[in-house]
């Protein structure tokens, strides 16, 4: 029996084509951003891992000390170590060729008098090029570089390489060439190695080494040689396995892979939505149909298992085409993951080839087909559900059951009321599987009462209609409150899609205005001098000589300096930032919004106190006054938490201490930013051009205004948010398809009833305009519908969503320009939607038509 | 009124045929002149050509030859608009299948017709409602189509046809979906119409009973109209009502 019932129905694929494609279109974006997302992030962290395994040569433990790095005098204890075979000191540093080109290239720091046996694979003999051995060891501004990156640039023995550094360019000379193999394969190649005792004085690392690279001896597991060294060693510093730290990375950047996840799974419930208006109408279409196989014998199961294989083999090629668009989007989307993860997270990867993943892509075609059923079964319970007799009967009888009763309406305003309770006061412990489920529950509830929406929406606008367009205009408001449920299908399809685009558009509005607002109290200065355009780097720091230099300027009225690093807090990694305590409270008078601020800025600039981030507070539950354990590359620091900021530098948390107390337990010197503010008077376009003279131009730096700087996060919060961006074009696009898709099939529906209009006496362009002005009418309500869900989504994603993805909910700020901007927009589509549709109505022969089954 | 007829509807040698694949003709040299305030019951068998000839009549199709001219106009001649305002105004419509918008009440059906022609919203439905009383179904004025028995779903379709007086009701079938007991009230109606406004009744049916409650008998076989015949004494009968 399912042949004969998948046969009907691929002649019903045959008569409503259109209809088809636009569902396999619809499930298609769905998976494709599904697919998308996961294919980038696994790139992402399998290139973050990859760099650092790659980097770590066949190193099996890596001492390292944080962001900063650590003592070198370490180095001595790792050897003396019983159990170590081999171990190597290595600075790491971004750097950046002085040349027009301004390329990034990593410059390790190693020991270029030991045999390297460690990274063998770029020095094995047969690789190395080297003429000579002494000089190469000797001079201070012997260079070496991979093959790969000397034939990129034409680099042969004795050539300049001009390198910009902390103590200003510095001009190298290559005397060596080693494998593009290992280490010296990461970031395509673009890797140099110098002597690392000159790293550490041409890059600001005096007397540190960022990391010590260690092999065991083959009669030490490497578990016990890693316990024997963190025994020796103070809290702050970490002995792990390379592949551990990898997994350390893949945390950092976990928020915005976790952000893009509940992203994807809206986007789903878009695709799900379109699957289930299909299925619907396809049921309302199939009527007669149904009627006439449940005359000659065919069961209710039967029935609905004809639509459910129709839903599965949909699904099917519709996830099957998704998946390769993914790949498509995927491809485009990496190099801005990348991104961002080197400037919000400092996590630098090499751009590896775009895998794609055979699991990821059964896990997106299995999640299609299973959304794709689930949102086709109760279409098709409805469609088994049919009265046959009813059925067979003439097509009066097809409105019979009013879809804005009591019992639906209840259980709409239940759903929607119990997932925005949930939402307010459900605890965050109880896992983002079930928080997504919150959201499932807004937009079930608002499908429920989209009905009544409909009812009151039009009776809102027939007035405004009637005024403007006549009889047409009413009849056609009339026709929707007299058909919601034909009605519903198009407004549905247009609140699902535009309510992810506005509650997407509310969410990166809402996390900019409180950034802004952050900036306004936490970075409240006339110029901010930065070594970087990364939020957090390893590399780039001014010296203290070159802070002294800019801070001593005539025009400067007060500043602070402000280094940033990261320490690992409760497993997680959290931002440390290290300001002058004293400046800093006295250029922001609003920073603190829990704790005295004079207590707080005497405990803080004396050592005795910190500051911490509203997330960190809610992610590690800490108040006022609690003991924050901070630990160092020298030891342990355990201070009271004596005020608390909001502040979203890091989704994990910031710990903000005083500089004097960084440097005397982190032994650096280095200044990430510096804050100014300026004598009155002083012009700020002026003094940045002092500021560049006073650095020399010899190293990188970037100077803003207050402005000017929030205009640059302003930019690298879109960045941030390219892929949302993306899936926001995805679900407009969406949304467009459905409402095409019911436009078109609404027309098809109503043949005959159009067909009675015009016998009646409907003249043709009455037809039409009424069609049309039931298109707009439908938009407007559609409207209306998704600002309201995607005003409940994006509570949902700034108060539940946020605080899981970055540990701070932020205050709502709807984009209701957003939504008035998208009104003609929307007309435009729903007119041009049902511009050919129209037409046709116009044209119906009405002979056929009124006869029409 | 007999004796002089004032021709309503003319069909002059009418001819209509279908190319669908090979050349089918529906209607072939049809003549028939139709008076005013006559009740003309128009038979034949399935595939004779009768809801094609109606459908010429009301404009809805037009020949392929000759011509269909309704108070002296030629149908054809004129534009769509034209064809359907007279539709409209002049030609009351009821079909078998009764053809109510589902998604209106009964009143909102009946007053439709006059609100297509700008008549405002309450005067619409006043008058809507009055005519429903006419037709005797006044309690199931506000009910939509589907919670009406078929008998009060023709009633309607009958009340919307009348709803602008139209000197012309063109009837398809209209007991054919109906109960016999039923479609006798209908046929009653319909004569009650025709005596209170003296409306030209044009009635398609094979249904020998409902041809009995009009004084003229056309009827055709095969596209071709093969009797003509009135029965005087209905019309006699007609005319002292």
């Amino acid at each position: 029996m399912t042949g004969v019932l998948t046969q009907i129905t691929s002649r019903q694929w045959r008569i409503h084509y259109t209809r088809l494609i636009l569902t396999i279109v619809g499930i298609a974006l769905g998976v494709a951003v599904f697919f998308a997302i996961q294919t980038t992030n696994v790139t992402l962290v399998n290139a973050l891992g990859g760099t650092i395994e790659k980097l770590a040569g066949r190193a099996t433990l890596q001492v390292t000390g944080g962001d900063t790095g650590f003592s070198e005098d370490y180095l001595k204890t790792v050897r003396a170590t019983p159990g170590v075979a081999l171990s190597e000191p290595v600075t790491e540093t971004m750097a950046t060729l002085a040349m027009p080109e301004g390329e990034k290239i990593v410059v390790l720091g190693l020991d270029t008098t030991s045999d390297l046996k460690l990274y063998s694979d770029m020095f094995d003999e047969k690789g190395l090029e080297v003429k000579n051995p002494l000089a190469f060891t000797s001079k201070a501004d012997s260079i070496a570089v991979s093959r790969k990156f000397a034939d990129r640039y034409g680099l042969k023995d004795g050539d300049k390489l001009p390198l910009r550094t902390q103590a200003g360019t510095q001009e190298f000379t290559v005397r060596a060439i080693f494998r593009s193999a290992g280490a010296g394969d990461v970031f395509d190649g673009n890797v140099a190695v110098v002597d690392v005792y000159a790293s550490q004085e041409l890059f600001g690392k005096k007397g540190r080494f960022d990391r010590i690279d260690v092999m065991n001896s083959p009669n030490v597991t490497v578990d016990d040689l890693k316990q024997r060294i963190r025994a020796e060693m103070p809290a702050g510093i970490t002995v792990e396995r390379p592949e551990r730290r990898s997994e350390g990375l893949e945390n950092t950047v976990s928020s915005m892979h976790l952000g893009l996840t509940v992203m994807s799974f809206l986007a789903f419930t878009v695709c799900a939505f379109l699957v289930f208006n299909s299925f619907a109408i396809s049921v309302n279409q199939r009527w007669k149909e149904i009627g006439v196989l449940r005359a000659i014998g065919v069961t209710r199961g039967g029935i609905q298992r004809m639509f459910l294989t129709e839903a599965a083999i949909v699904g099917v090629v519709g996830s099957i085409v998704g998946v390769g668009i993914g790949f498509m989007l995927a491809e485009a989307a990496i190099g801005v993951v990348l991104n961002v993860s080197l400037t919000v997270y400092g996590a630098a990867a090499s751009p590896g080839a775009l895998e794609f993943n055979y699991g990821f892509a059964v896990e997106a075609i299995v999640a299609g087909v299973v959304v794709s059923l689930l949102a086709a079964w109760l279409p098709s319970r409805a469609g088994a559900r049919l009265d046959p007799i009813a059925a067979l009967h003439d097509i009066e009888t097809r409105t019979s059951k009013d879809v804005a009763n009591l019992p639906r309406l209840a259980a709409g305003v239940v759903l929607l009321a119990a997932g925005l309770l949930l939402t307010t006061f459900s605890t965050p412990t109880v896992g983002l599987n079930i928080q997504l489920f919150y959201t499932l529950l807004i937009q079930a509830g608002m499908i429920l009462l989209l009905p009544k929406f409909i009812e009151w929406g039009s009776r809102a606008l027939r007035p405004l209609m009637n005024y403007f367009f006549g009889v047409e205009g009413l009849i056609a408001v009339e026709t929707l409150i007299k058909a919601p449920r034909r009605t519903a299908s198009t407004v549905g399809a247009l609140m699902i899609g535009l309510a992810f685009v506005y509650s997407t558009g509310a969410y990166i509005i809402s996390q900019k205005a409180a950034i802004d607002g952050e900036l306004d109290r936490s970075l409240d200065v006339d110029i901010l001098v930065t070594s970087s355009q990364q939020l957090q780097t390893t590399s780039n720091h001014f010296s203290a000589v070159t802070a002294a230099s800019v801070m001593s300027l005539p025009e400067v009225a007060i500043a602070d300096t402000l280094r940033i690093s990261s320490v690992n807090y409760g497993g997680e990694k959290v931002s440390l930032l290290a300001h002058d305590m004293k400046s800093y409270f006295a250029m922001s008078p609003n920073l603190l919004e829990e704790g005295d601020r004079q207590a707080a800025e005497s405990k803080t600039a004396e050592g005795k106190g910190v500051l911490i981030s509203k997330n960190l507070a809610y992610r590690g539950n800490l108040r006022m006054g609690d003991t924050v354990k901070i630990n160092s590359p020298t030891g342990t620091l355990e201070l009271p938490v004596v005020g608390m900021l909001s502040y979203s530098r890091s989704e994990k948390g910031t710990i903000f201490i005083d500089k004097g107390v960084f440097q005397k337990y982190w032994n650096d010197t280095d200044v990430d930013d510096i804050l100014i503010d300026l004598r009155p008077g002083t012009d700020p376009v002026q003094f940045k051009q002092r500021v560049q003279a006073a650095i020399g131009g010899e190293q990188d730096a970037f100077i803003y205004t207050h402005d000017e700087f929030k205009k640059w996060v302003d930019g690298l919060i879109d960045q941030f948010f390219a892929l949302f961006y993306l899936q926001m074009v995805i679900a407009i696009f969406v949304a467009a398809l459905g409402l095409v898709n019911t436009m078109v099939i609404s027309v098809d529906e109503r043949r005959r009833e159009l067909g009675i209009f015009r016998a009646i006496g409907g003249l043709r362009r009455q037809v039409m305009k009424m069609v049309l002005l039931e298109a707009v009418a439908i938009s407007l309500i559609g409207l209306a519908a998704g600002a309201i869900t995607g005003l409940f989504n994006a509570y949902f994603l700034v108060h539940t969503a946020a605080r899981v993805v970055a540990g701070f909910s932020v205050e709502l700020i709807f984009p209701y320009t957003m939504v008035l901007t998208a009104v003609p927009f929307v007309i435009v589509v729903a007119v041009g939607a049902a511009f050919l549709p129209a037409m046709k109505a116009a044209r119906t022969n009405v002979v056929e038509a009124v006869g029409y089954e | 009124m007999e004796n002089n007829p004032i021709p309503v509807i003319e069909v002059k040698g009418v001819r209509k045929s279908y190319a669908n694949g090979a050349e089918v003709c529906a209607l072939d040299d049809v003549d028939l002149t139709i008076g005013h305030g006559q009740r003309v019951a128009i038979m034949g068998q399935s595939g004779s050509g009768k809801s094609t000839l109606l459908n010429l009549i009301c404009g809805l199709d037009v020949p392929t030859k000759g011509q269909v001219l309704f108070e002296g106009r030629d149908l054809a001649t004129m534009s769509d608009d034209d064809r359907t305002r007279i539709r409209r105004v002049k030609m009351g419509m009821i079909f078998q299948t009764f053809n109510l918008l589902p998604t209106l009440t009964g009143v909102e059906n009946v007053a439709l017709p006059l609100r297509l022609n700008g008549v405002a919203l309450r005067e619409a439905n006043e008058k809507a409602l009055a005519m429903i009383e006419k037709v005797g179904i006044t309690k199931r004025a506000h009910h939509r189509p589907d919670e009406m028995s078929g008998g009060e779903r023709q009633r309607i379709a009958i009340a919307r046809a009348l709803i602008f007086d139209p000197p012309v009701l063109l009837a398809d079938e209209p007991t054919g979906n109906l109960d016999s007991h039923t479609g006798e009230d209908i046929l009653s109606l319909l004569e009650s119409v025709h005596s209170e406004f003296g409306t030209t009744i044009l009635l398609v049916t094979h249904n020998e009973h409902a041809a009995e409650h009009c004084e003229r008998r056309v009827t055709l076989l095969d596209g071709k109209i093969v009797a003509d015949e009135t029965d005087t004494s209905r019309t006699a009968n007609v005319s002292s009502v």
